[in-house]
């Protein structure tokens, strides 16, 4: 049978054009064996570099990576510390980050991982990370995108399944048109069931290797299942699909009973990680925030106070979160916030506004235009402006209440 | 928004000859509004919305829809409420496109209230890349009028056409007129 990701390389290499400029994609040259008949480069995965170089260039033009030098340059220790422990092949392994809140990770086969800050944002330390970034460095390092177009490129369903891998993309996310078909297929339905197991197991050796605490990653995905089952997430890409984390825990969990996770020094790495991540939970925050997405956003800010419990943005993206979301008694709540915000900076004027308009829909309109005037006298050039003085002349209008 | 302009670009092309173009008040049948429409500006009326162009949906469009307030949006779970603030509308607009990961490089430069024919509403006046890198502008009105949400937005390629074109959709949005309250 031939499944998702491999019908979809098919299309990669028969149907796109391959005249691409190639300019720095090399394949690795293994320095010891991998598997026995994959250990050479050949034509075909001369054009999947090809093709994967020209994808990371149209994405990485969208303006979707998240720009945090010192985040990256972190992340790229981490996952240079994994490969120092990981099969000993000719392939530099980098990482970077892309500004979406949905959870997804993705590798391309010429060693480029890229990490959405709404995965990041759900972890707890560096070993969670370690986690993630082994099994994506796996799938790179052990040629599954190669091994996926070679098992079934000769194969007689092949122009069916070619149909129907176009049906099935024209439902990609938007993104996912950014990242290339390879790019595409990493992230959103992985690779086969069997090579998936082997990211896991493999990348649970290198991250154990490495020094760090394995049960982290089962920890991690226990969290996400978690999350995914109790808020009802509906998730375009791999690691937000309910069967693919499911399969990742059972995966885990077999390791775990065979012994692999109770091995070797255990490191976490919980500061480190905490304190290099702390203004991505805030503005993976803003991501959720955007997209109705209130209580992933709110965990997220309430990580970020947990590591920085004066910051007065914070509170305001609380009092934001009950405001936008509405339900009973959110309002009450988001006051609560909102006064914290200003009891830390008073001259914060955001959230005078946001108090005022609260009053203003409860229709007490002298507390309101008490905020309202004081929001403005703060910040004279708010963007906002000009509703605020909608408003005020509303409450003028209108008298007491 | 790209996706609007390539599915009407196809419609377009496809029904060029048959489409209206001679202008006047336009009343489609599945909508409560009626509009002028400009003379020689041709228009596309597939049911969701209102779609009219002079030359190519690339270059420049108008767009009218009243959709109900409880409809999904595509890009962020917020959905629009009845008793909601023209400002609080016009965050959640905001919110959808800069959601949409089509829209590169968004950016607002003016948001606030506005009066459509009377309804209390907002304006929100936006840039945004494409895939290609061509940059648009766009100018949105938007009002909730009972349980409808309308919105009427000119977008056009922002080196010349958004300044030709602007002073029509104006004088479009002028004649705009909600005739009852009910959504397509």
């Amino acid at each position: 049978m031939i499944t998702w990701p491999s019908k979809l390389f098919i299309l990669l290499f028969f149907l796109l054009p391959l005249g691409l400029t190639s300019g720095c994609a090399t394949p690795p040259q293994s320095k010891a064996p991998l598997v026995a008949d994959e250990v050479l480069a050949n034509e075909d995965e001369i054009m999947l570099w090809q093709k994967s170089a020209e994808e990371q260039r149209v994405l990485e033009s969208t303006g979707f990576i998240y720009p945090d030098q010192e985040l990256e340059d972190y992340l790229n220790k981490v996952v240079a510390r994994l490969q120092a422990h990981s099969s000993p092949v000719d392939l530099k392994m980098r990482v970077k980050v892309i500004k979406n809140a949905h959870l997804n990770a993705f590798a391309y086969p010429n060693g480029m991982i890229y990490i959405h800050t709404g995965l990041l944002a759900r972890m707890d330390n560096e070993a969670q990370l370690a986690a993630v970034l082994a099994h994506e460095m796996t799938h790179s390092i052990r040629r599954h995108a190669l091994r996926a177009f070679r098992r079934y490129k000769d194969q007689p369903a092949f122009l069916r399944a070619v149909e129907h891998t176009l049906s099935k993309t024209r439902g990609l996310q938007d993104i996912a048109r950014f990242m290339g078909i390879s790019g595409a297929m990493a992230a959103m339905s992985g690779y086969t069931r069997e090579l998936e197991a082997e990211a896991d197991r493999v990348g649970l050796e290198v991250m154990a290797a490495a020094g760090y605490d394995p049960g982290e990653a089962l920890a991690l995905f226990d969290h996400m299942i978690t999350e995914i089952e109790q808020e009802g997430l509906e998730e375009p890409f791999f690691f937000g699909s309910h069967p693919k984390v499911r399969q990742r825990i059972e995966n885990l969990q077999n390791l775990s009973d065979s012994g692999y996770i109770n091995r070797g020094p255990r490191i976490k790495n919980s500061e480190i990680f905490l304190a290099k991540l702390d203004k991505l939970f805030l503005d993976n925050a803003g991501l959720d925030i955007r997209q109705g997405r209130f209580q992933a956003a709110r965990r997220s800010v309430e990580k970020y106070l947990r590591i920085k419990p004066d910051d007065t943005r914070a509170y305001f993206l609380l009092g934001e979160i009950f405001r936008q979301r509405g339900q009973v008694d959110d309002a009450t709540k988001a006051i609560k916030y909102y006064n914290q915000a200003i009891f830390l900076d008073p001259t914060y004027a955001d959230p005078h506004k946001a108090i005022g308009l609260i009053h203003y829909k409860k229709g007490k309109r002298t507390l309101a235009k008490i905020f309202f005037e004081s929001s403005l006298q703060l910040a004279p050039d708010s963007p906002d402006k000009a509703y605020i003085q909608a408003y005020l002349k509303l409450c003028a209008q209108n008298g007491e209440g | 928004m790209k996706k609007i302009a390539w599915i009407a670009f196809f419609i377009f092309a496809a029904s060029y000859l048959s489409c209206a173009n001679t202008g006047g008040i336009y009343q489609p049948s599945s909508y409560s509004f009626t509009i002028k429409i400009p003379a020689g500006w041709r228009k596309i009326d597939n049911n969701r919305y209102l779609f009219v162009t002079k030359e190519s949906p690339f270059l420049q469009y108008v767009m009218v829809q009243n959709r109900p307030v409880s409809r999904s949006f595509r890009h962020t779970e917020k959905k629009l409420k009845t008793d909601m603030l023209p400002e609080e509308a016009a965050q959640i607009i905001v919110d959808e496109i800069a959601s949409d990961n089509n829209i590169l490089n968004f950016k607002v430069l003016d948001n606030t209230p506005a009066a459509i024919q009377g309804h209390a509403g907002f304006k929100i006046l936006f840039t945004y890349n494409d895939k290609n890198g061509s940059k648009f502008k766009t100018l949105y009105y938007g009002f909730i009028k009972e349980d409808t949400f309308f919105n009427l937005r000119f977008n056009a390629a922002d080196q010349v056409y958004f300044q030709k074109d602007i002073e029509t959709f104006k004088r479009m949005l002028n004649s705009f007129q909600v005739i009852k309250a009910k959504s397509a």
